[in-house]
């Protein structure tokens, strides 16, 4: 379902050059829930922004499905960031002044979902991360760190996306709510059969994936 | 929650910064269409300074106005030469006669001597023989006229070889021999009740008689007098406006000229010209044509032409005001937005991200700056309401003054009451009426501009806000996400 061939991204900073990611090839199966672990600043989010899209590897090709992305143009790419991939930031990224509905439903927006069909899932995907209804209309930045995250992980679950990329899905939840989090991950790759990748240092998580790798100077390896 | 409620948020967002902005374009656009209205004001000021003074240029016998100088009368041939230069779309031909009254003057024939002076000198002489009629001077001849007729009378007099004691006597009255229904200086005769005159043939019985002169002598619609020995028929009555010319008569030219032996003799061609620019050019080419020695060209026009420029300037310098008001509207807009696009950097990224399209951008900061000129429009809208009175009576009334001034000494030279009426202007009086009242505005300037003119000026401001949006919207969505997501 996607296969990673060869990717590198060269980052010039003054006049060095950086290479968080160096050569990285993996495949994934669709319905597979795999985790990347590795330390700060080893590049685990770089090569997640070169998957969903949100920037072009330096070299190497990412193929979906059957789709060269990194040869895609804009237009195409547009449509892929909207209907394949859900994306977590890692700092979440929610439009402040929109209600944590209205950030759940932008998603459906572009994807040209009826307003009224928009807020009802919109609303199911709050309940399903526990968000309750009180909180389904205060702004994004009346919201706690926890509760944005969770409202990040139901935006990137809006349009039913086959790739879920999540970068740190976790890392502000308690044991209890992170624990309903990965629950929710886990039956979406198992039943829906949803690809999913998160990035995470949280080993509660790693140890409910599938697969786990580890990012270390720019190279992936499987453990 | 659509992209519109988005954009309209957005815009609400800073307030203190949306207000500021909305007050600075408010100031702007409140200017531009006071300039709209100052600049439409003077055009149909300039209108009608054009049409009242019209195209016209006024032919006299050389040293001859009226009844008073001298030389030869003009000819029917004269008529078809000034017809045959260029730019000269009409020539109108009529023949001014005064007509003393036959009572009055069968009284003095008695008297040797001034018979002749009433007959012959007449009273300022006209151009040739003049005439009697029936009707009785409405004006009475105060110092002026005593003045006036007895010198021709003391000439008649001292031609006749004796001075005697002058009766009580009447002046006379202007007849006016015309082929169209248009006085000497080409305006419209205005008729209050009857109908203009129809039959312009020699044995014609038609006359048009002034009011005061119909009300002095009895006279309604239908009633006859004479002139010389023919029996004259009033088809209507017409208001000149003044005294002078409502103690006058129209008479068709043909009879005018058969009755009073004047045959193919003319004391004044109207010329129209084709435009108003051509005015002195062809004034210089029929005086060519015609002979400097035989005729005076005379332009009404002549020193209205700097008045009308100088209105012209204004309107051109409101033209310019509006289009630059118009402009640093658009450039308010363009770099607000440039700020606004790059404080929100982060979330076109975002935005993005998630699937948005560089259109979608696009249009939601197309429609947050919509927003802001809409609400900057609705308050520029009072703004002008309260600034476009003054401006346009700084810009206009102040100009009125000195075309007045200028307008003066033409009114008297120019020999017409031709531009009397139409000046001050009617119409322009009316719109500045209807200017004060703030409420009335918008209706005043869909009037006074014409809808076409207020939407076209809407639709720039739209335009200019839409692509002060757009650029930067669109420049900063075309570039990766992850770019704009990391900021600076
Ligand atoms: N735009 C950039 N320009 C230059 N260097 C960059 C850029 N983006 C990332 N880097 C560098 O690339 C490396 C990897 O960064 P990245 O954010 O991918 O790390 P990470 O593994 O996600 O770390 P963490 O676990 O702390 O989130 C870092 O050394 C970072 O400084
Ligand atoms: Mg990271």
């Amino acid at each position: 379902m996607l296969s990673v061939t060869d990717v590198v991204k060269t980052f010039n900073s003054g006049d060095r050059t950086i290479k968080p990611v160096n050569g990285v090839s993996f495949t994934l199966e669709q319905g597979t829930f795999a985790a990347i672990l590795g330390k700060s600043g080893s590049g685990k989010s770089t090569l997640l922004s070169l998957l969903g899209a949100l920037d072009k590897a330096s070299s190497g090709d990412v193929v979906v499905d059957e789709v060269n992305i990194s040869k895609l143009p804009d237009r195409k790419l547009t449509a892929y960031r909207r209907d394949d991939i859900g994306f977590v930031f890692q700092q979440y990224n929610l439009i402040p002044n929109l209600s944590a509905l209205e950030n759940v439903m932008l998603p459906m927006e572009f994807a040209g979902v009826r307003h009224g069909e928009r807020s009802k899932r919109a609303a199911e995907l709050l309940n399903q991360v526990e968000l309750t209804e009180e909180m389904h209309g205060r702004k994004a930045n009346r919201l706690s760190g926890g509760m944005q995250q969770r409202v990040a992980i139901a935006r990137a679950l809006a349009n039913n996306p086959k790739l879920i990329l999540a970068d740190e899905p976790t890392g502000n939840l308690d044991d209890e709510t992170g624990e309903l989090i990965i629950a929710l991950l886990r039956q979406l790759a198992h039943e829906k059969k949803t690809t999913i990748l998160v990035v995470t240092h949280d080993h509660a998580l790693a140890s409910q994936t599938d697969r786990k790798f580890r990012l270390a100077r720019g190279k992936l390896t499987e453990d | 929650m659509g992209v519109v409620s988005r954009s309209v948020g957005n815009a609400f967002r800073n307030k203190v910064r949306s207000g500021a902005v909305v007050v600075i374009l408010a100031v702007a656009i409140g200017l531009a269409l006071a300039m709209l209205v100052a600049n439409q004001a003077v055009g149909a000021k300039v209108d009608s300074l054009k049409a009242s003074v019209g195209n016209n240029l006024t032919v006299n016998p050389a040293g001859s106005r009226g009844g008073l100088g001298g030389g030869n009368p003009l000819t029917a041939a004269d008529a078809t030469k000034a017809a045959a230069v260029a730019h000269v779309t009409s020539v109108n031909g009529t023949l001014s006669v005064r007509l003393a009254n036959s009572a009055a003057t069968s009284t003095t024939t008695a008297t040797p001597g001034a018979g002749q002076g009433a007959d012959r000198g007449g009273p300022g002489g006209g151009f040739g023989s003049s005439g009697t009629t029936s009707l009785k001077s409405a004006v009475d001849p105060g110092v002026l006229g005593q003045r006036n007729n007895s010198n021709s009378g003391a000439t008649g007099g001292s031609t006749g070889g004796s001075t005697t004691t002058r009766p009580a006597f009447t002046i006379p009255i202007q007849a006016t021999g015309v082929s169209t229904s248009t006085t000497a200086t080409g305006a419209a005769i205005k008729v209050t009740s009857g109908a203009q005159l129809t039959d312009f043939a020699a044995n014609s019985t038609q006359a048009l008689v002034g009011t005061t002169l119909a009300t002095k002598n009895s006279l309604k619609v239908g009633s006859t007098f004479t002139v010389q020995s023919r029996t004259m028929t009033v088809t209507g009555i017409f208001d000149a406006g003044d005294a002078f010319d409502n103690n006058g008569i129209y008479l068709p030219l043909a009879a005018t000229q058969t009755l009073t032996s004047q045959a193919g003799q003319l004391s004044s061609l109207n010329v129209v010209v084709d435009n108003i620019e051509n005015v002195s050019a062809t004034q210089a080419a029929l005086t060519a044509s015609l002979g400097a020695t035989n005729v005076d060209v005379t332009a009404g026009s002549s020193g209205l032409q700097s008045a009308i420029s100088s209105l012209g300037s204004v309107q051109s310098i409101s033209l310019i005001a509006f289009i630059a008001s118009l402009v640093t509207a658009g450039l308010i807009v363009l770099l607000i937005m440039i700020m606004v696009v790059r404080e929100r950097r982060r979330e076109i990224g975002v935005l993005k991200a998630i699937g948005a399209a560089n259109r979608t951008i696009g249009v939601q900061f197309v429609l947050e700056a919509m927003v802001l000129v809409v609400m900057g429009t609705v308050v520029g809208a009072v703004v002008a309401a309260f600034s476009s009175n003054p401006i346009v009576s700084a810009l206009v009334a102040g100009n009125t003054g000195s075309t007045a001034a200028a307008a003066g000494p033409v009114q008297g030279a120019g020999g017409g009451g031709g531009f009397g009426g139409g000046f001050g202007g009617g119409g322009f009086t009316r719109t500045r009426g209807a200017f004060s009242g703030a409420s009335q505005l918008i209706g005043t300037i869909s009037t006074s501009v014409g809808w076409q003119t207020l939407v076209l000026g809407a639709v720039g401001i739209l335009v200019i806000a839409a692509i002060g949006a757009l650029i930067p919207s669109l420049l900063t969505a075309k570039v990766r996400p992850i770019e704009v997501l990391r900021g600076e």
